[in-house]
């Protein structure tokens, strides 16, 4: 029904390029470019949870991003939540948000946000993170509808709306993103199970294919649940280095530097790469597209 | 053996531990096995809160009723005016407090519980007060008085300012007339059974309620006033006789133990939080009502002062200090406000830790006492 494999890099065939090409993937290019194919007509965006600290991280994992966009020129990225720590006022918006990201929103890369526990919840009125004053919504791009779902209030009426959206949505691929994850194995917060019982039979319900979430200050990818993909991403400012307690339901985590994700949709494959502050691929791979449940 | 068990259970209904036996055992074992906790607690959210949870409110209810009779704190009217003014101010200085200590402890969306904030446990409080001034003081009915405003302000401000619920008033409005107007007719004919009033006037109140997005487990409190009772107010929380004839005495005796059993259950599906949910912003509650309280008491004693009332008689700074410690303790009804207010999800689990966290007020009342030298301590 599905398959997650690791892609691996192709041996150069001349010693010249050999070298060049080791240069390159010390910078962390080389992987970025060989995983993702980057094709013109396919969907790609960047993830980033809990990157609003205003902190050098931040700034760090943000001028990656930029390197990034020069090769992989995504147009969209998904805030998981946390996108402001501590004070909000207008200055924080400059220092934890506008400046960090200034390249990307100068090339016109559009934010999408979810808010966490550390946002303030007028924060869905700031223009640049897209959420025109809902606390949840959707929108699509391409082949592929995205959710943004508020975790920290689920409430009966995000529920509601949230199965009817995804029960009229007819894209091929459906993506909910949000701050509470359903599974994580990182030691601080874990799997949000409460959560859990209620949004997993809806996803299953209207056959959700990917999930991302933050909260927990690692990156992890989880092997899929009941046929769903999960991700943790909730370092692209904040770190918990060590936190992570890898189990069974693990795939692939890491927890020693900030991280963010860049994925592509490709007509029936979905890539990823979770990639280190200092540019190191520390994951990635291919998601084929699920079978939908028969409605 | 089997005297103990009726001894046992006697001892757990006087001293009201089956809540918090309850949520000891929800505490214990949503760390223990989160997803089969989870599954029962969604099961019985509904029943236990919104119908179990009405009995317990209507026997609040009742003695708020009886306490309007002769010999009543509530007797006349006026008495309550004093701590009213109290706990406005009171309730207000304990929200803000809370919704400055949640935004400095960088969890500001914890500031739409504020309401949580005006919490007190009637029972918890008035057995600690009690305990602490014995039961002839002046200050037993003006922490009861004090209590009843909170939880009043309480209910008022989450019906008024639910963050998630959207209210259908005159729908509702319309059939809680319908409710009290056959409630009224029950009482002029004079039935004598309280059946009648809590099956169809208690039904239709539910149903109004639910249906306006107000919280169900209210609904007996609006139908209570209207059953007969007895002419002179037996004292607070003291159980009716058993040979008692009057509707509200009879409706105590026998749902008196199903109360407490439902409290339980309130506990057992509300106290749940698991630790690794928690964040900085679950002392906000705490700090807002432990702080907020004693300092919100004085200042609107010293406005009630200022605007002409008079305090009753010994109860000074030192016992108003004391009063407002023992009635930060939210317990029972923090937990409702949350859960009225509040999904499933970290704020809620935040909160409800928040609510338990209240109960140290109690040894701080205590504590305050011999400092100050109050009530059992003043000798």
């Amino acid at each position: 029904m599905f398959s997650v494999s690791r892609v691996k890099p192709s041996k150069p065939p001349v010693v010249p390029i050999a070298l060049i090409v080791t240069a390159l993937a010390c910078a962390g290019v080389l992987a970025q470019s060989v995983a993702l194919p980057n094709r013109s007509d396919s969907v790609k965006f960047a993830v980033i949870g809990d990157n609003g600290t205003g902190d050098r991280p931040q700034y760090e994992v943000a001028r990656q991003m930029t390197s990034s966009h020069s090769k992989f020129p995504f147009d969209l990225v998904i805030m998981l939540g946390d996108n402001m720590y501590g004070g909000q006022t207008p200055n924080d918006f400059v220092n934890k948000f506008q400046q960090p990201y200034a390249a990307l929103l100068a090339a016109n890369v559009k934010f999408q946000a979810s808010l966490g526990n550390h946002d303030r919840p007028e924060n869905v009125s700031y223009e640049a993170f897209n959420m025109k004053g809902q606390r949840y919504y959707t929108y699509v791009r391409g082949n592929v509808r995205f959710f943004a779902l508020d975790s920290t209030l689920m409430d009966p009426k995000q529920l509601e709306w949230l199965d009817a959206a995804l029960k009229d949505s007819r894209e091929d691929w459906r993506v909910c993103y949000f701050h509470h994850p359903l599974y994580s194995n990182a030691s601080r917060h874990g799997s949000s199970i409460d959560l859990r019982l209620l949004l997993e039979p809806i996803f299953l319900k209207h056959g959700v294919n990917v999930v991302f979430s933050g909260h927990d200050h690692v990156y992890e990818r989880l092997k899929p649940q009941k046929g769903i993909h999960y991700f943790v991403s909730g370092a692209a400012g904040q770190l918990r280095k060590g936190n992570m307690r890898p189990n069974d339901q693990t795939a692939a985590s890491f927890d020693q530097d900030q991280s963010f994700m860049l994925v592509e949709v490709a007509g029936a494959a979905m890539y990823f790469q979770a990639i280190s502050r200092a540019g190191q691929v520390v994951d990635a791979g291919v998601i084929n597209r699920q079978l939908r449940p028969v409605s | 053996m089997r005297a103990a068990v009726p001894q046992l259970w006697h001892f757990a209904v006087e001293h009201l531990l089956l809540l918090p036996i309850g949520a000891a055992i929800a505490l214990v074992w949503v760390n223990v096995d989160p997803e089969g906790y989870y599954r029962m607690a969604y099961a019985l959210t509904f029943p236990v809160n919104n119908i179990g949870l009405a009995v317990f409110f209507a026997l609040m209810t009742k003695e708020v009723v009886e306490a309007t009779a002769p010999d009543g704190v509530l007797h006349p009217w006026r008495r309550a005016l004093l701590p009213a003014i109290v706990a406005v101010a009171a309730t207000a200085v304990s929200a803000l407090i809370f919704v400055g200590a949640v935004n400095a402890l960088d969890e500001p969306v914890l500031a739409i519980a504020w309401p949580v904030a005006f919490a007190t446990d009637l029972a918890v409080s008035y057995l600690v007060a009690r305990l602490i001034f014995g039961r002839q003081h002046p200050v037993i009915p003006f922490v009861l008085l004090l209590a009843i405003a909170s939880d009043a302000l309480g209910f008022l401000a989450i019906a008024l300012f639910h963050p998630t619920e959207e209210h259908h008033l005159m729908q509702g409005a319309a059939i809680m007339a319908a409710a009290i107007a056959i409630a009224l007719a029950l009482r002029r004919a004079r039935v004598k059974s309280y059946w009648p009033y809590v099956l169809v006037s208690g039904a239709l109140s539910w149903y109004a309620l639910w249906r306006s997005g107000l919280h169900p487990a209210l609904a007996l409190v609006p139908v209570m006033p209207f059953l007969p009772h007895a002419p002179r107010d037996p004292g607070f929380f003291v159980d009716a006789s058993p040979d008692a004839v009057d509707a509200l005495s009879r409706f105590e005796i026998s749902w008196r133990h199903p109360g407490q059993i439902a409290l339980f259950f309130f506990g057992l599906v509300n106290a749940g939080v698991p630790f690794r949910a928690l964040e900085a912003g679950t002392w906000g509650l705490p700090i807002g009502v432990l702080v907020g309280r004693p300092l919100g008491v004085l200042v609107g004693s010293s406005l009630a002062v200022a605007a002409g009332l008079h305090l009753p008689h010994r109860l000074g700074w030192r016992e108003l200090v004391v009063v407002g410690f023992i009635v930060a303790i939210g317990f029972s009804i923090a937990l409702f406000f949350s859960s009225a207010l509040l999904p499933p999800g970290q704020l809620r689990s935040e909160i409800h830790m928040g609510a338990l966290l209240t109960l140290a007020a109690a040894p701080l009342a205590f504590l305050s006492a011999r400092v100050l030298r109050c009530g059992r301590f003043s000798r």
